[in-house]
C-alpha cells in the first residue's frame, strides 16, 4: 500500500467513526446542558455542565421504577431463554432427528414475521388471562425472538466443539449431562457469555411490545422515554438524560463483548 | 435427557407457543364475529393499504442501496491491514447497539428545522436549510439516513466476514496477469462475495420491512403519512382504532409478502451453496 493511500483509509475511517459516534455524543452533551441552552443556535459547545435533567428524571417520577421493570424484565428472559436455547441448541448440533433440519429453519420464522403481527395475538390473549400490565408478560413475548437467537447462535458455537472431547468424557464414564455440563459449557463459555449480551441488549432496547403489553405499573424505560413526548412539547433535557442512561450499560457491554458477539451473529447470519 | 429436552420438549413447546397464535387469531376472525373475507377485501381495497406498502418499499430500496454501497465500501477498507483496525471496527458497530427509540429522538432532535445541529452546520457552509421531517418528499430519505447510520455496521459485519474467507490464489493470479484493481474487484471480489451479498440483502430486506421503532419516534410516520410504512399502518390499526381483526389481516397479509420474499431469496443462498 502507497503512503497517501493509506492516509486515505485513515482519513475515511476516522471520519466514520466520528459520524458513528456523534449523535450518541451529542446526547450525552444535551444531558448535561442546562435547560435554556438546549437548542441554543449556534449551539452552545461550552457550558457548565449540570445534573439538573437527570435529577428530574430519577428524583420523584416513576422512572426508577421502569429501571427496576427494564432490569427484571431482560434478566429473566435472558435467563430462561439461556437455559431452554442452549438445551435445544447442544440437541441441534449434536444429533441428527427426524426434522431437525426443517425444525432449525422454522426457527428463523420469528425473525422473519414482523413483531406487530405476533403482538396482535399475545395482546389478546394475555388480556384474556389478566396478565396485561405485568412483567411476565414481557418476559413470557421476549422468548418468542431470545430463543431462537439463543439456539441459532449456540449451535455455532458447540458446533465448534470437537465432539472427541464429550465421547471421551463419556467413556471415562460420565453421562451426557456431565458432558455437557462439565466439558461443552466451560468451553462454550465466551460464546454463552457474547449470547447472553446480544439478548440482554435486544430485551433492554425492545420497545414495541413494551409500548403495547405494558401499562402504568410495568413500564419499561423505552416506553417511559417515549412518554417524554406530550401533546404540548417535547422534553429533550430529560429525554437526553434517559437515553444517556439506556445507552451507556449497551455501550459499555458491547464494546467488551464485541468480538464473539460479532463473530456469532455473523456465523449465524451466514448459516442462515 | 437431553435428547428428550431437545428432540421432543423443545419443539412440542414450540408449536404450543405457534398454536397459541393460531388460536388467537381464529378467536378474533371467527370466535367473536365471523366475517370471512371482509377484513381482507376492505384491505385491499384501501388506497391507505397500497400507499403504505409502496413507503416500505422504497425504503427497502433506499436503505439497501445506501447501506450496500457504504458497507461495501467500509467492508474493504477494514480487509486491509491497517493499525487501529479493532478500534475502527468495535465504534462503528455501537449504533447498532443502541435503542432504536433514543436513535428515533437523537435523530429528531438533529433533523429539527430551526434549531437542529444538521441545519446549523449546512447553514455555516452556506447551504440553507432542508426541512428533514417536514416535508413529505423529503422526510422518507432522512428515514433512509437514519437506517443507513444505524445498521450499515451491519453489512459491513456480513461482507468482510465474506471478503476474509475468499482465497488469495485467484487475487495474485489476476495481478500477475495484469488485472486493474477495478477488475480485479468486478471480475473477482464481487461473483465470489455473492453468497455474502445475498445473506446481507435478506437480512436487510427482513429488518427493513418490519421497521417500527425509529419510524414511531423520528416521525410517527408523518408527516401527512408520507413515512407510514406498513408496520405503523397496522398498529394504528390494530392499536389506534382497535380494530384487531382488521389489524389481524394485515398482519397476516405482511406475513405473505415476507415469507414469499424470504422464502425466493433463501432458495437462491441454498443454490448457491450447492455449486460451491
Amino acid at each position: 500500500m502507497r503512503r497517501g493511500e493509506r492516509g486515505l483509509y485513515y482519513v475515511v475511517l476516522s471520519l466514520t467513526v466520528l459520524g458513528s459516534l456523534f449523535p450518541l455524543l451529542w446526547l450525552l452533551l444535551t444531558s448535561i446542558k442546562p435547560k435554556a441552552l438546549t437548542f441554543a443556535i449556534p449551539p452552545a459547545w461550552v457550558f457548565t455542565p449540570t445534573l439538573e435533567n437527570y435529577r428530574q428524571v430519577f428524583v420523584g417520577g416513576p422512572f426508577p421504577k421502569y429501571f427496576a421493570n427494564s432490569l427484571l424484565v431482560s434478566l429473566c428472559t435472558v435467563v430462561i431463554a439461556l437455559l431452554a436455547g442452549t438445551l435445544a441448541a447442544y440437541a441441534f448440533a449434536r444429533f441428527r432427528f427426524r426434522g431437525s433440519r426443517v425444525l432449525q429453519v422454522l426457527l428463523l420464522i420469528p425473525q422473519i414475521i414482523p413483531p406487530i403481527t405476533i403482538i396482535i395475538p399475545l395482546f389478546a390473549i394475555f388480556r384474556s388471562v389478566n396478565l396485561n400490565d405485568s412483567p411476565l408478560s414481557l418476559i413470557i413475548s421476549y422468548q418468542t425472538f431470545t430463543i431462537p437467537l439463543v439456539i441459532w447462535m449456540m449451535a455455532g458455537f458447540i458446533r465448534d466443539i470437537p465432539i472427541e472431547l464429550e465421547e471421551s468424557a463419556m467413556i471415562d464414564g460420565a453421562s451426557r449431562w456431565q458432558a455437557l455440563w462439565r466439558v461443552v459449557l466451560p468451553l462454550v463459555m465466551p460464546g454463552l457469555a457474547a449470547t447472553a449480551v446480544l439478548c440482554l441488549v435486544y430485551c433492554w432496547n425492545e420497545f414495541l411490545y413494551a409500548l403495547i403489553l405494558t401499562g402504568r405499573d410495568s413500564r419499561t424505560v423505552p416506553v417511559g422515554i417515549s412518554s417524554f413526548i406530550t401533546n404540548r412539547d417535547i422534553l429533550w433535557g430529560r429525554i437526553a438524560a434517559a437515553g444517556t442512561v439506556v445507552l451507556l450499560p449497551v455501550m459499555l457491554f458491547a464494546l467488551a463483548a464485541q468480538r464473539h458477539m460479532v463473530r456469532g451473529l455473523s456465523k449465524g447470519a451466514i448459516k442462515g | 435427557m437431553i435428547i428428550l429436552a431437545g428432540a421432543l420438549g423443545y419443539p412440542l413447546l414450540y408449536s404450543f407457543w405457534l398454536s397459541f397464535h393460531d388460536w388467537s387469531m381464529l378467536t378474533f376472525r371467527q370466535g367473536v364475529n365471523f366475517i370471512g373475507l371482509a377484513n381482507y377485501a376492505r384491505l385491499f381495497a384501501e388506497p391507505n393499504f397500497w400507499r403504505s406498502l409502496g413507503v416500505t418499499f422504497t425504503f427497502m430500496t433506499g436503505a439497501f442501496v445506501v447501506e450496500f454501497v457504504l458497507g461495501m465500501l467500509l467492508a474493504l477498507l477494514l480487509n486491509q491491514e491497517l493499525k487501529l483496525r479493532g478500534l475502527f471496527r468495535a465504534t462503528i458497530f455501537l449504533p447498532m447497539m443502541a435503542a432504536n427509540v433514543v436513535i428515533g429522538l437523537v435523530w429528531r432532535m438533529l433533523f429539527n428545522y430551526d434549531a437542529g445541529l444538521i441545519n446549523y452546520l449546512l447553514g455555516t457552509i452556506g447551504i440553507k436549510p432542508v426541512e428533514w421531517l417536514s416535508n413529505t418528499d423529503i422526510a422518507i430519505w432522512s428515514l433512509v439516513l437514519v437506517d443507513a447510520w444505524n445498521t450499515t455496521s451491519f453489512v459491513v459485519l456480513i461482507l468482510l466476514a465474506g471478503l476474509q474467507a475468499i482465497p488469495d490464489e485467484p487475487m495474485e493470479a489476476a495481478m500477475i496477469d495484469g488485472a486493474s484493481r477495478w477488475q480485479r474487484f468486478t471480475r473477482i471480489v464481487l461473483p465470489l462475495l455473492r453468497p455474502a451479498i445475498l445473506v446481507a440483502l435478506v437480512w436487510r430486506m427482513i429488518d427493513t420491512f418490519r421497521i417500527f421503532d425509529v419510524v414511531f419516534t423520528l416521525t410517527g410516520g408523518g408527516p401527512a403519512n408520507a413515512t407510514e410504512v406498513i408496520s405503523i399502518f397496522a398498529y394504528r390499526a390494530g392499536f389506534g382504532k382497535f380494530e384487531l381483526g382488521y389489524a389481524s389481516a394485515i398482519s397476516y397479509t405482511m406475513i405473505g409478502i415476507m415469507l414469499v420474499i424470504a422464502g425466493v431469496l433463501f432458495r437462491r443462498i441454498n443454490r448457491m451453496e450447492q455449486l460451491y
